[in-house]
């Protein structure tokens, strides 16, 4: 037993090196502080959102007041019902023009009195309507339909309770339980400045999400795997010194450096193209499955890629594999040997997963402007959030992003050759002045 | 003509002066040996030589060209094995001779360079297989093989015999033996000083970072009044 407390004594303290406790602390506290800026993003998510209401005012059917009746059941909130000046009457022109003057994204329209009372008495549903203008905002864009759907069960609810409370000899039941309903050619959502009916964001929201959701995870790993393969290469040349004899070689820093990147980025991509490749195959087998679900067509809202796009993705993924291998060979020239290159791996990997984190759960346009910030200045960021980016017609945020991965791989090249040119390379940290200063040895 | 000159050559890390002014000449297809004990300093004066370290202050110069100004020139003309060195583990002997010559020769010439890689490697069928199968005698020939394929004019070698059996080191010193003859410039460093007696013309020691004696063996030997290299060095540390 005591030999082996030994080698568990032993062991424990050859893993939790300062770097690698230091390392998770990082991470700890970085995920904390993400978990925070993530937390406010879904407390402003769940705020109600202001929406509006297409109603006549007054009573509408035996004391069923639908305005009074939203006032009393959002209480305090009341102030988000805004009323519209648009009638029943109105154009969807007319109901978008005005949602987009008074700043709400949806608006639910009942019809007017006479129109009403006709169907009660016929006791045939009544239809109402749904507007809303579409705003790409991560997982948390979805909360208008789901406000009008909260809306609508209200006052069904309200309007239910009447026709069973009273003489219910000749109600139909089935129309009484369900009076109100929104037909498919009821809604009508903007999208990029179009009307489209027969679609709610949330529709919108899950076929984008279908088909892009697995892309930061997929490139998360890529940037991990691709990453983890460059630094062991440099630790394990650093143990074997075959760096050190390739440094006295009659060959530029520059080659060596862009050699070793552009190599690891060519697999990094062929990695990347297959699991993009086995990616949507498991997504489309799985949409296949639901596809009756779904009705909406990305092409018909000018939301599907072209061949410009996929280019552009491409280029996105292939200078975020180059941007982690510059990091990777700026931390690997620290790294000792072939141990202590695999915990050097981990800024990388925090580095890879926040942006994950950020863009699956707020998405880039759900995003505050600090959190918006943080994603950008992440290289690995861009090519997360490319695809769903151009899906939305945003080519400015991708090129956006691949000028600033340009500049940041290039700085990273450049701050490598620099590494590769100085001392730091053979002697490791322990040998740099300021860390003798800061640890105080001599 | 002079192939390597070390003029007061310093070299500190941080706060901490590991080599103190070094000044030394080592003459055209001369074997100079760097003797000293662990941590007195040889390994950072040949990479220092070798372009590896930055010199804190002096000047080295190989063929005329100075390390600090021409490195890419220095680079050209010198041939350095580390200590312990090894090769790429997944590549055969010959890819790897194959994947060093690139970088001095291609076309016939760089065949012809290939191939007297593996004529000093003299590792038989074996050249063709994968590297992580060698013995350390074997990875040792290779690798002497990869440093004088491509002629150069110096040749800088870390203790190069380190850890090899008596065999082995007897074979591996009669390689360099056969490259000084053929007008390579030899710098080594070693600790076993009756090797350094038999292959070197002359020697260096090095203790705590300073120059302490410099001359061939056998003055060396005379001045102190020893029989062997290994007594002088003794006497010369110790006092």
């Amino acid at each position: 037993m005591s030999h082996m407390t030994s080698i568990i004594r032993k062991e424990v303290r050859e893993l939790l090196t300062p770097g690698s406790v230091i390392s998770v602390l990082v991470m700890v506290v970085l995920f904390a502080g993400l978990g925070g800026l993530i937390g406010g993003e879904v407390d402003s998510a769940a705020e109600l959102p202001s929406f509006g209401l297409i109603a006549e005012e007054g009573e509408y059917y035996d004391g069923w007041d639908p305005t009074q009746i939203l006032y009393d059941a959002y209480g305090e909130d009341a102030s988000k019902i805004v009323l519209m000046e648009s009638t029943s009457d109105s154009t969807d022109a007319e109901i978008v023009s005005e949602m987009r003057e008074k700043g709400i994204t949806s608006v639910i329209a009942l019809p007017n009195k006479a129109s009403f009372s006709e169907s009660m008495a016929t006791q045939t549903q009544i239809s109402i309507g749904q507007y809303y203008l579409y705003q790409p905002t991560g997982l948390f864009g979805t909360v208008g339909s789901t406000v009008m759907s909260s809306v609508v069960s209200i006052l069904n609810s309200s309007l239910s309770e009447i026709l069973v409370s009273g003489d219910s000899s000749d109600v139909n039941y089935q129309f009484a339980i369900n009076p109100l309903v929104t037909p498919d050619d009821h809604i009508s959502t903007v999208v990029d400045g179009q009307i489209h009916s027969g679609i709610t964001p949330m529709d919108i929201s899950n076929e984008v999400t279908s088909q892009t959701l697995m892309i930061p995870i997929v490139i998360m790993i890529i940037i991990m795997m691709v990453g983890s393969i460059v630094i062991s290469s440099m630790g394990s040349e650093k143990e074997n010194k075959t760096l050190e004899t390739l440094l006295t070689m009659p060959i530029k820093r520059t080659s060596i450096v862009s050699g070793k990147i552009v190599a690891a980025a060519i697999v990094g991509l062929v990695y990347g193209l297959a699991y993009m490749v086995g990616m949507s195959i498991y997504m489309g087998s799985m949409t296949g499955t639901i596809s009756g679900s779904s009705n909406v067509d990305l092409a018909e809202l000018g939301m599907s890629l072209d061949m410009l796009d996929w280019a552009l993705v491409m280029i996105s993924m292939f200078l975020a594999i180059v941007c982690a291998l510059g990091i990777c060979m700026i931390l690997g020239a620290f790294a000792k040997n072939y141990k202590s290159a695999q915990t050097m791996t981990m800024p990388l990997s925090i580095l890879a997963m926040i942006p994950m984190f950020i863009i699956m759960f707020t998405g880039w346009y759900g995003s505050g402007g600090f959190l918006q910030a943080i994603t950008f200045a992440i290289p690995f960021s861009h090519p997360m959030m490319a695809m769903s980016a151009l899906m939305y017609g945003d080519v400015t945020l991708v090129l956006g992003g691949i000028a600033y991965m340009a500049v940041f791989a290039l700085a990273a090249i450049l701050i490598t050759v620099r590494l590769y040119n100085s001392d730091v390379l053979i002697t490791g940290l322990g040998q740099n002045k300021y860390v003798q200063t800061l640890t105080g040895r001599k | 003509m002079d192939a390597l000159v070390l003029n007061d050559v310093r070299k500190s890390y941080g706060n901490r002066e590991a080599v103190h002014g070094i000044s030394l000449t080592v003459r055209e297809g001369e074997i100079f040996g760097l003797i000293g004990h662990n941590g007195a300093g040889k390994t950072t004066t040949l990479r220092m030589i070798s372009t590896l370290l930055r010199i804190t202050s002096g000047s080295i110069s190989v063929y005329g060209h100075d390390v600090t100004t021409e490195p890419d020139e220095v680079r050209k003309i010198i041939s350095y094995l580390p200590e312990d060195a090894g090769a790429y583990k997944d590549l055969t002997g010959r890819a790897y001779l194959e994947f060093m010559a690139s970088f001095f020769a291609s076309g016939d010439e760089k065949r012809a360079m290939v191939q007297k890689g593996i004529d000093i490697a003299d590792l038989g069928d074996r050249i063709d297989s994968k590297v992580d199968t060698y013995s350390k005698g074997m990875m040792r020939r290779l690798l002497i093989a990869r440093a004088i394929m491509p002629s150069p004019k110096l040749a800088i070698m870390d203790e190069v015999t380190s850890g090899l059996d008596v065999i082995n080191a007897y074979e591996i010193r009669d390689v360099i033996r056969s490259i000084a003859r053929s007008g390579v410039t030899v710098v080594m460093s070693s600790h076993n000083m009756f090797e350094v007696d038999m292959l070197c013309d002359r020697v260096g020691m090095i203790d705590q970072g300073n120059l302490i004696l410099l001359g061939t063996p056998s003055d060396l030997k005379r001045e102190y009044g020893v029989d062997t290299l290994e007594e002088v060095f003794v006497k010369a540390v110790k006092g």
